[in-house]
């Protein structure tokens, strides 16, 4: 029966093609267009995520602020403070930052100078084309030694290993470091460009480098099993109950990612929200082609009638009829909607993330319009007198 | 005496039209029995359509009580009406009424598909029907491929074949012309000698005669010398 049915409901669309493809019309645009609205929204958040979780999301990291620099809390003993004060945290690496100039024989760059513990490579994980980190060793005997990023390897050593050479860098005197360690390419983050930086050992660079006793930042690693997001409020309480809110930022991927989650969602929900008002626009337009099928088929409807059709039989058929319109018109709806959506990603270089909620949903949401709309007109035709329905003519 | 396949009693029809009640059958009480072939004839306006929608049960009578097959239809529903038509009235109308979009056979099987028969069973028995009224090389022509003669005679296998226990055919030759008409009223013969209940509902003198009962009515009555 039921297949009968969506037989009868392609004859009668084969019958009517234009006006049926104008119907149909306003079911695809909506459900195309919270198709395309959810899952551009989804990639778009997605590939935000993923620009910001190249910083680590397991990271937090704390800047004091310029005033709070001198006052003595934010030292190197602060560190083992934190670990010891709040729950959840693996390791705290004090940081300095500044720039210079470097030079090799006749090439020279602007570039980042990060003064970190030997265990910055591996925290961070930092991979290697060349050498590798520096020792403690290196640290502690403040010895001048560099890892340099990748571009700043090519600008520099164009057609030679860098491992083994001196680079000189200048900040008020040039002095000469040892290349140990090349990186390999890597994102830059909100708040570094690894491939535009030399790091240098801790204790170098407070001694050497730029004179200073104070500590520029702490990258704070998260344990793991712990939630990035609420150790990372637990440090913000600790550290507001010490030196108040101005005295410090804190920077946490984790928690810019969860921001940028909210928004890209409650926006495109608000859009998919407008979107599917066409949808009901498009629903009265089923509703509108059913009445215009039930009122054209009243014959049609008589006879079956006269042949032994139950009322219920015709309200079926109709209501079939409404559906394999909406159905078809989701199907077209969707893949016009990821079409649409393949082409802005493209275009924007996100990674597509087709929304699969968003597709169940727009087909649920057509099929429910069918339903729906569908339901009036196939009752009117269910209810017709069947003495009358023959006679129409 | 055999059972009555019909039974008719005291049947009243009244219409509200306006101010007015037009009494479209007004006291009528016919036994038809299984297996007769009888004709219902009058003007028009002499409540003949009336009495075959009535009997066909897509109308229900103001007053009276009708029994289709031993089965009393007073105060059934739209529903259980429906389920009568399909198992025991077989319809074949003046201008045919086939389902256009349709080919002969589907035509033939939507009875079946009511009747919720199986696929393969219903493909067969709508095939044997067609068959049994010399269409069977036309099972896959639409309506607008055939004859008036044929399209009547697909129109007789759909009534057929649900085996009704009465095949009610309103004016069956009134859009064909005589030669045509003719042989579809031979079609009616023949499947009343294979014990068919026809009842056949027509204006027209000549071919009412043919069958062996004649039932008369005038405004809404049964003439007089007619009733039984």
């Amino acid at each position: 029966m039921l297949l009968e049915n969506i037989k009868l409901a392609f004859s009668a669309m084969r019958g009517s093609k234009m006006r049926t493809a104008l119907s149909l019309l306003g079911i695809v645009i909506g459900v195309a267009s919270v198709v395309a609205i959810l899952t551009i929204g989804q990639s778009a958040s997605q590939s935000i995520t993923e620009s910001i979780a190249t910083g680590g999301l397991d990271m937090v990291t704390i800047y004091p602020s310029s005033g709070q620099r001198s006052t003595g809390t934010f030292d190197e003993q602060f560190s083992d403070m934190l670990i010891r004060d709040v729950e959840g945290i693996q390791i705290v690496l004090p940081q300095n930052n500044s720039s210079g100039r470097i030079r090799y024989g006749q090439e020279s760059m602007n570039a980042s100078v990060s003064g970190v513990l030997s265990d910055y490579g591996s925290v961070l994980g930092l991979e290697f084309a060349e050498g590798n980190f520096f020792s403690a060793l290196d640290n502690i005997n403040r010895r001048q030694v560099a890892v340099i990023g990748s571009s700043i390897a090519e600008t520099l050593f164009p057609d030679q290993s860098a491992e083994g050479n001196y680079i000189s860098i200048f900040r008020n005197q040039a002095k000469s470091y040892l290349v140990v360690g090349v990186l390999e390419p890597k994102d830059a983050t909100f708040n570094l460009s690894y491939n535009n930086t030399v790091f240098i050992p801790y204790n170098t660079y407070g001694q050497r480098f730029i004179r200073t006793s104070s500590v520029g930042a702490y990258v704070v690693k998260i344990a793991p099993d712990y939630d990035t997001i609420e150790v990372s409020n637990r440090i913000t309480e600790y550290l507001d109950d010490i030196v108040g809110s101005s005295g410090y930022n804190l920077f946490s991927p984790a928690t810019l990612a969860e921001m940028a989650n909210q928004i890209t969602g409650t926006f495109s929900a608000f859009l998919a929200a407008i979107a599917a008002i066409s949808l009901l626009v498009g629903g009265i337009g089923i509703m509108n082609i059913m009445l215009v099928s039930v009122a054209e088929r009243t014959k049609e409807i008589g006879i079956r009638k006269a042949l032994g059709a139950s009322p219920n039989v015709i309200r079926g058929q109709f209501i079939c009829e409404a559906l394999t319109l909406t159905i078809i018109g989701g199907l077209l709806g969707i893949a016009l909607g990821a079409l649409l959506s393949y082409g802005v990603t493209n275009v924007l270089d996100w990674s597509l993330h087709l929304s699969y909620t968003s597709v169940i949903l727009a087909l649920g949401f057509s099929m429910f319009v069918g339903v729906f709309f569908g339901w009036y007109p196939a009752m009117k035709a269910s209810r017709l007198d069947p003495i009358d329905a023959l006679n129409y003519e | 005496m055999t059972e009555s396949v019909i039974h008719l009693q005291d049947v009243k029809r009244y219409y509200v039209v306006g101010d007015f009640v037009v009494k479209a059958l007004d006291g009528v009480s016919v036994d038809i029995k299984r297996g007769e072939f009888t004709s219902i004839m009058g003007p028009s306006g002499s409540g003949k359509s009336t009495m075959m929608n009535l009997i066909g049960c897509l109308d229900t009578p103001t007053t009276g009580l009708i029994d289709i097959d031993g089965e009393n239809t007073a105060g059934l529903n739209e529903t259980e009406l429906a389920y009568i038509r399909n198992r025991k009235v077989g319809f074949v109308f003046q201008q045919f009424n086939l389902l256009g979009k349709l080919t002969a056979l589907e035509n033939v099987i939507t009875p079946l598909l009511y009747a919720g028969v199986g696929v393969r069973e219903r493909r067969q028995r709508a095939a044997d029907a067609l068959e049994r009224v010399g269409l069977a090389d036309r099972l896959l022509h639409r309506p607008n491929e055939l004859s008036g003669g044929q399209k009547q005679r697909v129109a007789i296998a759909r009534a057929l074949v649900n085996n009704p226990s009465i095949l009610l055919a309103d004016e069956p030759t009134g859009a064909l012309d005589s030669k045509t008409g003719n042989q579809i009223m031979e079609l009616f013969e023949e499947l009343h000698s294979e014990g068919r209940t026809v009842i056949l509902v027509t204006h027209d003198r000549e071919i009412g005669m043919r069958s062996l009962r004649q039932i008369r009515l005038r405004d809404g009555k049964l003439e007089e010398g007619y009733a039984s």
